[in-house]
């Protein structure tokens, strides 16, 4: 996988973030993959796993911020998923750090941007 | 045989330089599935849709990848390319080669370009069809209240030609409206008399609702009327059952005669016979419930009515005076310039009842000083409280509420009149939105919802975009009872099995539940496992 | 229904540690229901399986397979094909599932993923609490429906210890509720307060020989 990084991005917050950063032209690590979700609570664990066992440097999930999910439960999900994955790599004595939930509103460009570098510190970091 | 998939790239008129084309279509070329890659630019503009949609029939391409911008802005574009050519149109995939790709690195970006697309191309080929399709809808509404917004929105709905049931507990319309109501100056009686004379509108009173089942657009509803109980049948509900008020008085200074609530006060100024006039009078306003537009009102219209008619002195205790509403800014510039003050503190104020009068104690933030105050009369605060039935009628309903009793909204930014029940509806008082102005804009955007709604009799909507698969439901109820937009019931199949099955009128696609299900017997068709997996399987093959 | 949590990591690594080529079978029944051995708990453990042997570079094969009931001899006999591949088998079906699989491929170790805790349902979503210790001599006529067996925690049959706490929380664990308080509600809203006045002998566990064997009258 050539140590990607892949972010779950949920179609209301964090991918039109991401687009938003596009339009105004801001930079971020060229290793960044996303894969559109229709609610960061259809992510599940299976899929973060995969993406580690294929080779991913870490991954993020992404959706909207505290009370604001669109569909009311999915980001609270997502989060308690995250955190049962920190767990499930802390089990195999994997780095719990490299998958990480992160929430935002859909007009926050520099916020997701500032989640993929921090993502991005977390990868030096654990020495990969 | 391999499904024939066409690819489209567009460098969005030039904009995207750091990309070598070229290089690109020499590797898509490879992928397998792909029979056909075409580079057209500008792809969105007529022109561009038009090459595609020739492509796609000559050359029998069966399901399309874009490589362009962002599907958040040209998705339906492209589908509707893809129905003209005779496809379904989730046969398709975007790959966001723009604002998440050439826009956002330095350099070039040829290699993930084609990552970006070999990982829509694999999504793509495991997509299937999904039709839509229109389903048949009641027409009819039931509202439940008699007051203000209930009244209202009955009358717009019956403008707009919907049928309508009012359903009011008391025996008589609009007798739940509060003085606070009158001060705002409407005259609720004629509205009753409107509602009367109106053949739309079915006046059932007094009435209550013990049942509800079905879905939007065919709701079941059972009423008991006058010892008997009748069923009926509704497109959408609206919930209009108001609220209470309260007095936030210590249970010592309750019987006092000197205490009295907006509505005395009210009775007192109107009173020709009454002996004597207050000279001071006190207002508390907002200490005990921050929800105070509507108290705010009513104190500012009785302050002045007080300080006009009586020449008494008026004080008005209050942590924040909340202006943000239609009239009040005017009226507190009004009740300032007439005299009246405000003094404002952070903590509730002590008051005592003593020798005949009450004496308030109170710390004034801007003074920095203690105020000792002997009125006349003091006007308590009222706390306004969902009404009595809220809580056994949203447990009917199957609606939450929040955190001070009223009404959830589905979501308070977005869609803040619709419960989580798709075609469920609250308006006013009951949603603790007690500010006549916007009690008027709910109802404006219920009766607008449900007109587009319910209107034709049809509703559109997709066919099995989510299914549970009745042969591995195990029934455990884990989607039932987290489906946020509760689209998912209990039903028997042939041959007896309970299973679960999703409504499709009211899901929404959120996959919440294709995630929760322990027995992985939910598809959704566009995110099923095996889609979003071949995309995290595909990053860096090359 | 039966009520079973993954064994922890270390646990099933060790008994892994020999084999390179590994099958994780799940149950499509009671586990799939408490999340603990379903077709997706089968994915998840075969993943964190590769990653952690791939980490310790001494790489494993895991192929995953799920039975509809594990506990049934023709259903298991569905995954033989792919037993045979394999050098050992961890399942991660209840007990009776394990023995199954056992039984049917006698020549290939077949380890536990799980274990097996009781005979329970869920409370609320992801929460099971027990209710029922299969005791083999039920007597929930007698109280109301709550068994005291396995939701007291001294097990008595003849009312409270006495040691109650406020807010009817048994002695020994504040979280708990006292069952005999439970009980005592129970029948008091049943109009069955007299049961409470009669005395049970001590119970006879060996009502159910161990091990359990029922043969139905009925052909």
């Amino acid at each position: 996988m050539n140590n990607c990084i892949v972010a779950f991005c949920c179609e209301h917050s964090a991918y039109p973030a991401a687009d938003l950063a596009g339009k105004l032209k801001l930079h971020y690590p060229e290793n960044l993959r996303i894969i559109r979700v229709p609610c960061a609570g259809r992510v599940d664990l299976i899929h973060i796993l995969k993406a580690f066992e294929k080779g991913a440097a870490a991954v993020m999930v992404m959706g909207c911020e505290g009370g604001a999910c669109h569909h009311m439960t999915g980001n609270t999900r997502a989060k308690e998923r995250v955190k049962y994955c920190n767990l499930l790599l802390r089990e195999i004595e994997a780095d719990g750090r490299l998958v990480a939930m992160f929430n935002l509103s859909p007009n926050a460009p520099h916020k997701f941007v500032g989640a993929v570098n921090e993502i991005t510190k977390r990868i030096k970091e654990s020495g990969r | 045989m391999e499904t024939k998939i066409g690819v489209f790239i567009c460098n969005c008129s030039g904009t995207l330089n750091n990309i070598d084309f070229d290089a690109v279509v020499k590797k898509v070329v490879e992928l397998p599935g792909v029979t056909s890659i075409k580079f057209i630019s500008p792809l969105c503009l007529e022109e561009g849709k038009k090459k595609m949609l020739s492509c796609i029939r000559e050359e029998n391409i069966e399901k399309v990848v874009v490589a362009a911008c962002s599907p958040e802005f040209k998705e339906h574009v492209f589908r509707e390319v893809l129905e003209n050519a005779g496809l379904n149109g989730h046969l398709f995939s975007m790959a966001n080669i723009k604002e998440q790709c050439s826009w956002v690195h330095e350099g070039d970006v040829t290699g993930k370009v084609v990552e970006l697309i070999k990982m829509a191309v694999s999504r793509t080929r495991l997509l299937q069809p999904v039709k839509m399709n229109n389903f048949s809808v009641n027409r009819e509404v039931l509202v439940v209240g008699g007051g203000f917004e209930a009244i209202n929105a009955a009358l717009q709905l019956s403008r707009a030609g919907l049928r309508t049931t009012l359903l009011e507990r008391e025996a008589v319309l609009g007798t739940g409206t509060t003085e606070l109501e009158n001060l705002c100056g409407f005259d609720i009686n004629a509205m009753v008399m409107e509602v009367k004379g109106d053949e739309n509108i079915e006046i059932l009173a007094p009435a209550e609702v013990i049942e509800t089942s079905g879905k939007i657009g065919d709701f079941n509803v059972r009423i008991r009327k006058g010892g008997e109980e009748i069923s009926r049948k509704y497109g959408a509900l609206v919930i209009a059952t108001g609220y209470q008020t309260k007095l936030a008085l210590e249970s010592k200074l309750k019987s006092d005669v000197n205490i009295v609530s907006q509505e005395k006060l009210c009775h007192m100024l109107e009173d020709p016979e009454l002996r004597i006039r207050p000279r001071t009078i006190g207002f508390m306003l907002d200490f005990a419930d921050e929800n105070s537009r509507l108290p705010t009102l009513a104190t500012l219209n009785n302050a002045l009515a007080a300080k006009r008619k009586w020449g008494s002195e008026v004080y008005v205790f209050c942590k924040n005076v909340k202006v943000d509403s239609e009239r009040i800014e005017r009226l507190y510039q009004e009740a300032r310039d007439c005299g009246v003050m405000f003094l404002k503190s952070d903590v509730s104020p002590k008051v005592a009842a003593e020798n005949g009068k009450i004496k308030i104690e109170a710390k004034d933030i801007f003074l920095g000083e203690d105020i000792n105050l002997t009125c006349d009369v003091l006007v308590a605060e009222e706390c306004l409280l969902p009404a009595e039935e809220t809580e056994a009628l949203s447990s009917i309903l199957n609606i939450r509420r929040d955190s001070r009793g009223f009404y959830q909204d589905e979501n308070v930014h977005l869609y803040p009149v619709a419960s989580e029940k798709k075609g469920i509806f609250f308006i006013g008082g009951c949603r603790g939105n007690l500010d006549l102005s916007r009690v008027l804009t709910d109802v404006s955007s219920v009766v607008v919802s449900i007109y587009k709604l319910l209107s034709s009799g049809n509703i559109l909507a997709e066919v099995e975009r989510v299914k549970v698969d009745p042969q591995k439901c195990v029934a455990c109820l884990t989607c039932i009872r987290i489906c946020p937009h509760n689209a998912i019931q209990l039903v028997r199949v042939d041959g007896g099995k309970e299973v679960a099955e999703i409504c499709d009128l009211a899901c929404e696609a959120c996959g919440i539940c294709a995630a929760m299900c322990p027995a992985k017997a939910i598809t959704f068709q566009g995110y099923r496992d095996e889609e979003i997996l071949a995309q995290v399987e595909t990053i860096g093959e090359s | 229904m039966i009520i079973a949590e993954r064994k922890p990591m270390d646990e099933i690594k060790r008994m892994l540690a020999p084999y390179k080529k590994v099958l994780v079978a799940g149950c499509g029944t009671c586990v799939t229901v408490c999340w603990a051995g379903g077709e997706k708990e089968v994915a998840i453990l075969a993943s964190q399986l590769r990653l952690a042997r791939s980490a310790e570079h001494n790489e494993i094969s895991i192929f995953e397979a799920s039975v509809e009931r594990q506990c049934e001899r023709e259903m298991v006999a569905e995954i033989k094909d792919k037993v045979t591949e394999v050098e050992a088998v961890i399942s991660l079906a209840c007990g009776a599932g394990v023995q199954t699989m056992s039984e049917m491929f006698e020549d290939k170790p077949v380890f536990p993923g799980v274990n097996t805790t009781f005979i329970g349902m869920p409370e609320k979503e992801g929460l099971w609490v027990e209710m029922c210790g299969a005791c083999g001599d039920c007597f929930l006529d007698r109280t109301g429906g709550i068994c005291p067996i396995v939701r007291c925690a001294k097990g008595l049959l003849n009312g409270p210890c006495g040691g109650t706490r406020k807010g009817g929380k048994c002695e020994i664990d504040p979280d708990k509720d006292c069952a005999w308080v439970l009980i005592y509600r129970r029948l008091e809203k049943q109009g069955r307060l007299d049961l409470m006045r009669n005395y049970y002998a001590p119970k006879n566990y060996r009502a159910v020989k161990r091990p359990g064997r029922i043969q139905a009258a009925k052909a």
